[in-house]
């Protein structure tokens, strides 16, 4: 062997599934990029199923998604990656596109609070007249919960969400402390659900549970929407916002619309 | 780094061209570490040495372990871009059992020979953290019968499977309000937890009695004691405190889970891991869960590293 070339040849035994032919790991291999390209097929002809199925509902040809059933529609969400927030003409489309099919309650959430920045300074001045109308029980809320037309909307951001449930805990140490002097022994703070979720609408963390949940944005997930109102909430992913479709909205309604859901029972 | 692989069909053996500046070779032990900020596996490996000749009978066993592992891996999967904890809401078995006749029963039964393939798969491939939903809160309300069978199974699996968690290096972490589930499963929960803690190859946690809901109200009972004792402020309290307080903190080094997968179809997380979830990967399959297989999960882990290799970053 020449140690002095840059590239050194080394024998290593083979480990055993080297061992068999050449032309059948040919075979496997071949095999193997025949199934992944069926499955690639799939999808695309999956996709293209999904935009042709996005035109006809357009174009107004499929009754069924004409007329939506939103009675188990009582509250929406709308997650957005923050980046993606900064576009507000197209979160301006969304919110007409929601109002013109009927939705009565819209929860905007982004991280960082950009939509609070942009959409909520917006939105105040376009309703400030008609805020006095709004029966809001939490000051708090009242800088968030905006009524556009016929439609409330709410939005939040990471602060209402996992640090108000880190306000709410200290809240419920501050009652629990209250409590204990009252009773005038040192007892064991035991707090229950409902005294999580009045210690969250005190803070001004409270607010509706969506029914739906859509998802705009490149990733996959809910990016820290308040875990306490997610329990039962259907998910979807939309997409990128640039990319969001009317048809893609309609579609995924008439699709709620058709869940039934038993609660773990 | 190897660069090429010839066969030679005379000697039967594979010869590598490498650069001698990258081979680790007898002698060195080669070391991989996760890379926090982007989780790739980073090389540490000491500067080569030369030799005369290698055999892979003599590389170092970490290495061959490693290759094992690789070898193990469907093709377009890469370890790097593979989450470090998958959670599971394992749904649709008593549908399943309808769809075919059987009673209920049977789809849970059907559905934990599932979960063992999946157990499996996820050691060979190098999941180091799994989240399964075996039983919430809710599930409580379901008919007696079904109920007494799931804990009598659970019993059933704990007891049977503990010889391979040991043997396997599984660690269990039960999660749950444990008070609700029968005494006999309460101590035999504890058993396989103790005689498991030591296990290093996969965290396996099983979520029976569990709420996310309940979790947190469990985390601020547990924070106000904190403040009771002296050891914490109540104007300090974060959002980290409450993450120190949930009981997923049982896996520290990964609590949160990078992929979450639902099976039947249904679009929610119905109270599982609710704060966690909040940059978890959100993946919904059609498929009934004791039909899903290894491809469904390939798929599943597919997409999950297509996701990361679009947007280059880790979204935890």
């Amino acid at each position: 062997m020449d140690l002095a070339c840059e590239k050194t040849w080394v024998w290593i035994p083979l480990p055993q599934k080297f061992q068999s032919p050449i032309i059948l790991k040919l075979i496997l291999g071949f095999c193997w990029y025949l199934l992944h390209l069926m499955v690639n097929l799939r999808h695309m002809g999956s996709s293209v199923n999904d935009l042709l199925f996005c035109y006809i509902i357009s174009m107004g040809l499929l009754l069924k998604h004409q007329n939506l059933r939103l009675d188990k529609l009582n509250s929406l969400a709308v997650v957005v990656d923050s980046e993606e927030a900064k576009n507000t003409t197209k979160i301006k489309q969304l919110l007409c596109w929601l109002s013109s099919i009927g939705i009565k309650y819209v929860i905007l959430y982004d991280m960082h609070g950009v939509l609070k920045q942009t959409i909520g300074t917006d939105l105040e001045s376009l309703t400030n007249t008609s805020m006095t109308t709004c029966s809001v029980v939490d000051a708090k809320m009242a800088t968030s919960l905006f009524h556009f037309e016929k439609m409330a909307i709410e939005i939040i951001s990471l602060s209402d969400g996992k640090e108000g449930v880190a306000k709410a805990a200290s809240f419920l140490y501050s009652e629990h402390m209250k409590d204990d002097s009252e009773i005038c022994y040192r007892s064991e703070p035991d707090f229950t659900e409902s005294d999580v979720a009045n210690a969250l609408k005190a803070t001004g963390s409270a607010g509706a549970e969506p029914d739906l949940l859509l998802v705009y944005g490149p990733a996959r997930c809910h990016l820290g929407f308040p875990a306490w109102r997610l329990r039962y909430t259907e998910i979807v992913h939309m997409g990128r916002l640039r990319s969001m479709k009317f048809a893609a909205i309609v579609k995924t309604m008439h699709d709620f619309s058709k869940k039934h859901q038993n609660y773990g029972k | 780094m190897l660069s090429s692989l010839h066969l030679n069909p005379t000697l039967n053996y594979a010869t590598l061209n490498y650069s001698a500046t990258l081979l680790p070779l007898r002698g060195s032990r080669r070391r991989t570490r996760r890379n926090g900020a982007n989780e790739s596996l980073v090389s540490t490996a000491h500067p080569a040495r030369q030799y005369p000749s290698l055999s892979a009978s003599l590389a170092p066993a970490r290495e061959v372990e490693e290759r094992k592992e690789e070898a193990l891996l469907p093709p377009h999967l890469r370890p790097e871009s593979l989450p470090r904890h998958v959670a599971v809401i394992m749904d649709g078995n008593s549908r399943w059992a309808k769809a075919r006749g059987l009673p209920s029963s049977a789809g849970h039964e059907a559905g934990y020979r599932t979960l063992k393939k999946m157990v499996e798969l996820s050691c060979q491939w190098g999941i180091r953290a799994l989240t399964v939903f075996a039983f919430s809160s809710e599930n409580w309300t379901r008919p007696k019968m079904e109920v007494d069978f799931l804990m009598t199974l659970f019993e059933n699996v704990l007891k049977e499977g503990l010889g391979e968690f040991v043997r396997e290096g599984i660690r269990i972490c039960i999660i749950g309000d444990s008070s609700e589930l029968p005494q006999s499963l309460q101590k035999l929960a504890k058993e396989v937890v103790d005689k498991t803690k030591n296990n290093t190859q996969i965290d396996l946690i099983v979520a029976i009695s569990y709420s996310g809901r309940k979790e947190i109200t469990q985390a601020c009972q547990n924070i106000a004691q904190k403040v009771k004792d002296g050891l914490l402020e109540p104007e300090d309290i974060t959002e980290s405190h409450i993450e120190e307080e949930l009981e997923t903190n049982c896996i520290p080094e990964f609590p949160n889970p990078d992929l979450l997968i639902r099976t039947s179809g249904e679009l929610r997380l119905s109270n599982f891991l609710l704060w966690q979830s909040a940059y978890t990967e959100l993946f919904f399959t059609n498929t009934y869960w004791p039909d899903f297989g290894e491809a469904d999960y390939i798929e599943a882990l597919t997409s999950f590293q297509n996701r990361q290799r679009r947007f280059g970053q880790r979204i935890n």
